[in-house]
């Protein structure tokens, strides 16, 4: 049968359509930072796995803001916590991103620098001395000027550790490592006690270990990667020591943190970050460790612990920016905070709320006792991974590095691939 | 007889009703397949990211995979998959539908135990054998005990690949067998029979006159799980993590296209450029097994 030429180029148009997709990509048109009207409208609130716990508390502080502003509207939606990048992708290309959103800062910098980010210093600024110095710098993006997400919660996990497992290496289990040095020592002896069937660790280092190790990991002007220095051979090198010995687990090159959590559950791991949630995981799941359960900080030779950032960013394209602004500020203010605190193991980055006795006075559970440990180390501790490190780059730097521990290559080679790959990414924005 | 007008009413309705009937098909296979496959032909040549717009790049991106080790990786991987998992899948396939082709009685037990795999989801059943082959897992406490000591099976390289492998074909078996149960209901007995009385065994028949019955259908087993062995992701991507293995190195071609296209910061120019190069290799893959049966077929 015949075509005719207009099916034709019906036809042609609609495969040449994708062309488009080399034109310009900004199409949506920046929303206004002037955040000084009227608080109204219809915006859309994301967070990030937060419905399954904790769905009363964010529906009482929709409906607070609803009461306080009664012409804005707010929906609420929640995304698991798998694939959340992708999802922020699929709706930033789709032009679909919520009014505000849950971020953090390795996750604001693509999007600050996409323009979909509201910079907070020109639509919030005044809002900026409610919340911690570091905490209201965590969404700075370099080569960026601006703040690109209200600070939320800080969170930092103590270490748990198996008291049994110490006690049986002949350690002793009321004096867990502090530093790097003292982690190196015990887990060798942890390994060569057990015939190599109990590891220490169950991951191998990330960004944030070189960090804690007192290794720069940028150049001062934020313009490259510099973790491949002495200091980060150093690191990389012991590791390998401990992979030899089987302190290191030897599954730790294929770990996720879901796989080691379980490693530590049963016993084939002796020590394993988390977070105050989890003794309610060891309590329920594995009460034999349980009862053995050790805490203690995390392991850090800078003295700094590290510490994780949550913040809420403005989509710079919301067509209601004074409700959307409003309502981030709302969330994450001091009162917000703290009763979200007071929910969850979650700490507050608002100016003065770690001072609450909530956060400094013992009662003695063990839950206090995290609580407390951490909301102390927080007051010094630091975000290490950079914001710029993007998970391309977290990819590039644990291939290198398991190549290093399987002896395919030097630790020094490692991380010089590791930095250039890295580089090579950054360079490419 | 049917007036003037009527006949051009008829002759119209004749050219334009065709592709009524042809436009959902069409609209569905120009938005999920047509559309998707130009743009993203479109974009190997960009330098696009996932947030922002791409500029023509030519063959950069081609370029560029050319020297990345862990395209080669991939590619090795995918390769290695095809060649070990598309001759499994053809001939044990093969064996077992002849084993439960027999009506004796608890036949559709077997038949259906062995189909079980194919309808359990791939996510669950990864997940089992990964507890299954932990180094603390049910495999190697056996080993353990039989005294050969615990095997690296999640986190030796090759021994990684080779349980992906394991698994593919284990859950492709029930689908297969169910291809090969169709083609061996329509071998006819008397071919069989004629054989038997000629004095052929169980094997000389087997060769003789089963094997080129269902050879067709071996050519079609082939050809489906070739393309399905080149473009394999969740099996490898449950057992080896999101990191492909240790180093990456059981990366796939597919899983590199996941790994290097999405996220906010994903290169989606480099990953179109990787897809294309799947997609070349696929057609290549499905022409090589087609023309190996027409050379045999002559």
């Amino acid at each position: 049968m015949p075509i005719s030429r207009r099916a034709l180029a019906a036809a042609v148009a609609a495969l040449l359509l994708p062309l488009s997709a080399c034109g310009s990509g900004d199409d949506g048109g920046a929303g206004s930072t002037d955040a000084s009207g009227k608080v109204e409208g219809d915006i859309t609130f994301q967070t990030w796995n937060l419905r399954a716990n904790f769905k009363s508390y964010f529906e009482g502080l929709i409906a607070d803001f609803e009461h306080k502003y009664p012409g804005a509207h707010v929906k609420w939606v929640d995304q698991p916590a798998e694939g959340y990048p992708d999802k922020l992708s699929a709706d930033a290309g789709g032009g679909t991103l919520p009014d505000v959103v849950n971020v953090s800062p390795d996750l604001v910098a693509p999007l600050a620098k996409a323009g979909l980010a509201m910079d907070l210093d020109k639509a919030a600024a005044k809002y900026k001395s409610e919340y911690l110095d570091g905490a209201w710098a965590g969404h700075q993006v370099p080569g960026l000027s601006g703040t690109y997400a209200f600070p939320w919660y800080l969170n930092t996990g103590p270490l748990f550790y198996n008291k049994s497992l110490f006690e049986k290496a002949g350690l002793d289990a009321d004096r867990p490592p502090k530093t790097y040095d003292d982690l190196f020592a015990d887990a060798l002896q942890l390994a060569k006690k057990s015939g190599g069937k109990v590891a220490t660790l169950a991951n191998v280092p990330t960004i944030e270990d070189f960090g804690r190790y007192g290794v720069p990991l940028m150049n001062k002007q934020g313009t490259a990667f510099a973790f491949n220095n002495t200091k980060g051979i150093e690191l990389l090198t012991k590791y390998k020591e401990l992979y030899d010995a089987k302190a290191l687990d030897p599954q730790a090159l294929t770990a996720t943190p879901e796989s080691s959590g379980k490693k530590f559950l049963t016993g084939a791991v002796a020590m394993n970050p988390g977070s105050a949630l989890d003794l309610g995981n060891f309590k329920k799941n594995a009460p034999g460790l349980y009862k053995n359960i050790g805490i203690t900080d995390q392991i850090t030779s800078t003295g700094h612990v590290n510490m994780y950032v949550m913040g809420l960013m403005v989509n710079s394209r919301t067509k209601h920016t004074p409700a959307a602004v409003a309502f981030a500020h709302f969330v994450t203010d001091a009162q917000n905070q703290m009763s979200f605190a007071k929910k969850v193991a979650i700490f507050p980055s608002t100016a003065g709320s770690l001072d609450d006795p909530y956060f400094t006075k013992q009662d003695g559970t063990d839950e206090t006792r995290v609580r407390v440990a951490a909301a102390k180390s927080l007051k010094t501790a630091v975000n290490y991974t950079p914001v710029l490190f993007s998970d391309q780059m977290k990819t590039a730097l644990r291939n290198e590095v398991a190549k290093a521990l399987q002896g395919k290559q030097s630790p020094k080679a490692a991380l010089d691939n590791a930095v250039k790959a890295a580089d090579r990414l950054l360079q490419q924005g | 007889m049917a007036t003037p007008t009527a006949a051009t009413r008829i002759r119209r309705q004749l050219r334009t009703s065709p592709w009524l009937f042809a436009a959902p098909g069409l609209l569905v296979t120009g938005a999920f397949v047509l559309y998707p496959f130009v743009s993203t032909l479109v974009n190997s040549f960009t330098d696009r990211r996932t947030l922002l717009p791409g500029h023509f790049v030519g063959l950069a991106n081609f370029r560029e995979l050319l020297h990345d080790d862990m395209f080669w990786t991939g590619l090795r991987n995918s390769t290695l998959y095809v060649l070990c998992v598309v001759p499994a899948l053809v001939v044990l396939p093969l064996l077992l539908a002849l084993l439960v082709q027999k009506n004796i009685p608890g036949i559709t037990f077997f038949r259906s135990a062995f189909y079980t795999p194919v309808v359990a989801s791939i996510v669950v059943v990864g997940l089992i054998w990964v507890w299954l082959l932990d180094e603390r897992g049910l495999v190697n406490a056996l080993l353990e005990t039989v005294g050969i000591g615990r095997v690296g099976f999640l986190s030796d390289q090759w021994l990684l690949l080779l349980s992906a492998m394991a698994v593919t074909v284990w859950k492709g078996l029930g689908y297969y067998m169910i291809i090969y149960l169709a083609a061996l209901a329509n071998v006819p007995r008397e071919l069989h029979e004629a054989a038997a009385v000629d004095g052929a065994g169980a094997v000389r028949r087997f060769f003789s006159v089963t094997l080129p019955a269902v050879r067709s259908t071996m050519v079609l087993v082939a050809a489906l799980s070739s393309v399905a062995a080149f473009k394999v992701f969740s099996e490898v991507y449950l057992m080896a993590g999101p990191s492909g293995g240790p180093a990456g190195e059981d990366t796939t071609l597919v899983m590199l296209v996941q790994r290097t296209g999405t996220g906010l910061t994903g290169r989606v120019g480099y990953a179109s450029a990787l897809s294309v190069v799947v997609f070349v290799v696929t057609v290549a893959l499905m022409l090589l097994v087609l023309r190996a049966d027409r050379k045999e077929e002559a």
